[in-house]
């Protein structure tokens, strides 16, 4: 893995993209934006499902009506973040930070799936169960640590 | 007025909560988060409005409806965004203030950025002609996504303008 990152970083398409300051400011505009629609997007179903938000509508609209946003935002971050990490590939990959921020992300994502896979279901019932609401509160908790990881990556390791 | 606003900055600056945040190791991050998860309420319950009025995407909800249902978090989040950004701006008020970008950012982007969203969300209803979106409201989307996305353009440009 260590010799594939040393390989990404020295391609001469990762070295020409990150010695251009326009495409820097692009990836990182995408970055953020895609993050932002995501982490929102996200958020505001989970709030749904635990009966915190858009009360007067059901889960399955909210989420029918905004999922398609979140998945947006997710592959604007995955491959924006993918050339930002590329060009600084080994030092991301030694960053014990920015593991851990890949494995909240990664179980962020696996909880969004279980929500949206469990808003149909929540359509079919009078009163939205206990156990739905936890996996939305998991499912928030894990996107507001993802928003954390990603801060402590610069701030802890020094890398980004 | 620079110097009128520098001298707001380093009043700011030497509060005990700027010099907590800016003095301890941990709280800096937790500030920087209160931004972010507030950011990413605000943005990310705009840019579904904006993107509804424009057509793009599930049409479950109208943009009136998808306005009200959002409307609750989405100014919840603003009110934390500004909140993280005002505790971010005092620690390090002297640097920001003469910088370009969050001049243009704070000065300029995000007064208009807002006002406009207001007259997205209180027009959004007007917009409306049955299912469809007259091209007034396309616009206003258009114009709103645009000015978001200058507002995160002037932000991740601040540290390229910032002297030490």
């Amino acid at each position: 893995m260590l010799q594939f990152c040393e390989w990404l970083e020295k391609n001469p398409w990762i070295v020409a993209i990150d010695s251009s300051v326009v495409i820097s400011l692009i990836l990182e505009i995408l970055h953020y934006s895609g993050f932002f629609l995501l982490v929102g997007s996200t958020a505001i179903v989970d709030l749904r499902v635990m009966g915190l938000a858009a009360r007067r509508r059901a889960p399955v609209d909210v989420a029918k009506q905004l999922f398609p946003w979140m998945w947006t935002g997710l592959c604007m971050a995955v491959f924006s973040g993918f050339f930002m990490f590329a060009a600084d590939a080994v030092d991301f990959y030694l960053a014990s930070c920015f593991r851990t921020k890949i494995v909240i992300v990664l179980l962020a994502v696996v909880f969004g799936v279980i929500v949206s896979s469990i808003v149909p279901y929540l359509d079919r019932v009078s009163s939205l169960p206990l156990w739905s609401k936890i996996v939305a509160f998991v499912s928030l908790v894990l996107w507001i640590g993802s928003i954390l990881a990603s801060l402590e990556v610069p701030a802890r390791c020094g890398v980004g | 007025m620079l110097d009128f606003f520098m001298a707001i900055a380093k009043w700011l600056q030497n509060t005990w909560w700027a010099l907590d945040i800016s003095g301890s190791t941990w709280a800096y991050p937790f500030v920087q988060l209160t931004h972010f998860t507030g950011l990413s309420l605000w943005i990310g319950t705009n840019l579904p409005l904006d993107l509804r009025l424009l057509g793009i995407g599930t049409k479950r909800q109208t943009a009136s409806q998808l306005s009200d249902a959002l409307f609750a978090w989405n100014w919840t989040g603003f009110c934390i965004a500004v909140l993280g950004g005002f505790m971010l701006f005092s620690s390090a008020a002297t640097k920001y203030v003469p910088n370009p970008a969050f001049e243009i950012k704070l000065g300029l982007l995000v007064p208009i950025g807002v006002l406009w969203h207001i007259l997205v969300q209180w027009h959004a209803r007007r917009f409306e002609h049955g299912p469809r979106v007259s091209l007034f409201g396309k616009v206003a989307g258009m114009v709103e996504i645009l000015l978001w996305f200058s507002v995160i353009t002037a932000a991740v440009s601040i540290p390229n303008f910032e002297t030490h």
